[in-house]
């Protein structure tokens, strides 16, 4: 499958991410030429152990994410970042989940993206919200190279793209730029074959660097 | 942390789809296995299937889960890159009415999961509680309902993992499972058809709700000698 980079818009100091800024992006795509193609929906639920005694919660993974992707409706992901583990399951996996009882989801966040189309790429610029919440928390985007599935071999055209991108975006004086946290797939287990399986874990990596941006300007 | 403001609940619409099955189990005697394969060669109407799955079954840790719980970890080694499924299986039904049924039903759901499902089970909490090595075959076909038959002998691994090592637990007899995948909706004509399949094998071995043993059945060796005989064409 094509190659994705998954990046996370850093407001500037002291600017707070609202649908303003939100808005600026995307019309910046579409000054790009970019063609909107249709609505992306992607859910990450945070789980924690179910646990007789909460002062044991120390020896069970604080990070427990687990990832749906509106494009592969029948699968689901899961991923503990701490231990580099990302698995693949078909969705009935929940269904299990739930008949064991040893993890609950605690809370789930909501990407909601617009996809747009710009010749060999494709981008969706993505709003994060708690679940039935309607407060925007963060903008991810997403830029799929579609000829290419080699994750290296993809590098430079994408590195290439971003600049472009940020030049754009730069011209509009949007307060803020757009950060690339890039995962280790070989930590991960992965080969330079690009996959699904990147992709959560590319998902998963990029909201711990947004969280961790938010708790930044926060402090 | 500050995203988390709100108690969300996963997002998925729950699927509608058969999370039950209807199983019986048996054992044969090795040497009426060859017997059985024709006969079931003949039933069926499709090739065999060869079989190699790694049993990994855990539990979870002390500590962890409100409740006592259980998860087998499949491995066929039978494909060319080892695929791995999760199966939980749940209580089976009980009362009146299941007493009735001459098979078990129980609630049993899978997930085909990528390889690391072990390590990811063991960082969750879980720990290893038995592990098997099924060897043998089986055959899959619609007879009122999706049945598979599988005949395997039964093997523990000596050292951990360790499945070219692995010896027979019950050396001499194999173990017969017919099951079929059913719903809340359709299990009883499920259960009607996977016992009516059943009483075709009769001659060969008795099948019963799992953990009610019925042993080898006397007219086995009888049976199985007239089917080597005729290849299975005389009507049993």
């Amino acid at each position: 499958m094509p190659v994705r980079w998954i990046l996370h818009w850093q407001p500037n100091q002291g600017v707070i991410v609202n649908s303003h800024i939100f808005n600026e992006i995307s019309q910046c795509v579409e000054s790009m030429n970019g063609v909107k193609d249709g609505r992306w929906k992607a859910t990450i639920t945070f789980y924690r152990p179910n646990l007789r005694d909460q002062s044991l919660s120390a020896d069970f993974p604080r990070d427990f994410l687990g990832i749906s992707l509106m494009d592969q409706p029948n699968k689901y992901y899961f991923i503990i970042r701490g231990n580099k583990i990302v698995l693949e399951a078909d969705s009935s996996i929940l269904t299990i989940m739930e008949k064991l009882q040893s993890y609950k989801s605690k809370v789930a966040l909501n990407f909601e993206g617009v996809q747009y189309k710009l010749g060999d790429f494709q981008m969706k610029i993505i709003k994060v919200a708690p679940n039935q919440a309607e407060n925007l928390r963060g903008i991810l985007m997403e830029i799929e190279y579609l000829p290419i599935s080699s994750v290296e071999k993809a590098r430079p055209i994408m590195e290439e793209f971003i600049d472009i991108w940020r030049e754009v975006l730069s011209k509009k004086s949007v307060p803020g730029q757009f950060m690339l946290a890039e995962a280790d797939f070989a930590e991960y287990g992965l080969s330079d074959n690009y996959s699904w399986q990147h992709t959560a874990v590319q998902y998963a990596t990029t909201l711990a660097q947004l969280i961790a941006t938010v708790q930044q300007l926060r402090n | 942390m500050v995203f988390c403001t709100l108690k969300g609940r996963r997002s998925l619409p729950s699927q509608k789809k058969a999370d039950m099955e209807c199983v019986v189990q048996g054992i044969i005697e090795t040497q009426h296995v060859e017997a059985l394969e024709i006969l079931l060669q003949g039933l069926c109407g499709v090739q065999r299937e060869r079989l190699r799955i790694h049993e990994i079954c855990l539990k979870n840790g002390p500590n962890l889960g409100l409740v006592a719980s259980e998860v087998r970890l499949l491995c066929d080694l039978e494909q060319t890159e080892p695929s791995w499924t999760v199966r939980h299986i749940g209580g089976a039904m009980r009362g009146a009415g299941a007493e009735q049924i001459s098979v078990l039903v129980r609630t049993m759901v899978e997930s085909k999961v990528s390889k690391n499902v072990l390590r990811m089970f063991y960082t969750l909490g879980y720990k290893l509680d038995h592990e098997l090595l099924r060897v043998g075959f089986s055959f899959q076909f619609n007879r009122g309902a999706q049945i598979t038959v599988t005949v395997s002998s039964v093997n523990k691994m000596l050292k951990l993992h360790a499945t070219d090592e692995a010896v027979p637990v019950t050396p001499g007899i194999q173990m017969v499972e017919v099951t079929a995948p059913a719903s809340a909706e359709n299990y009883t004509e499920v259960a009607a058809a996977v016992s009516s399949f059943c009483e075709y094998l009769a001659p060969l071995l008795h099948l019963s709700k799992p953990g009610v043993s019925t042993g080898v059945v006397p007219t086995a060796a009888a049976a199985a000698a007239s089917l080597m005989s005729d290849g299975g064409g005389t009507t049993l």
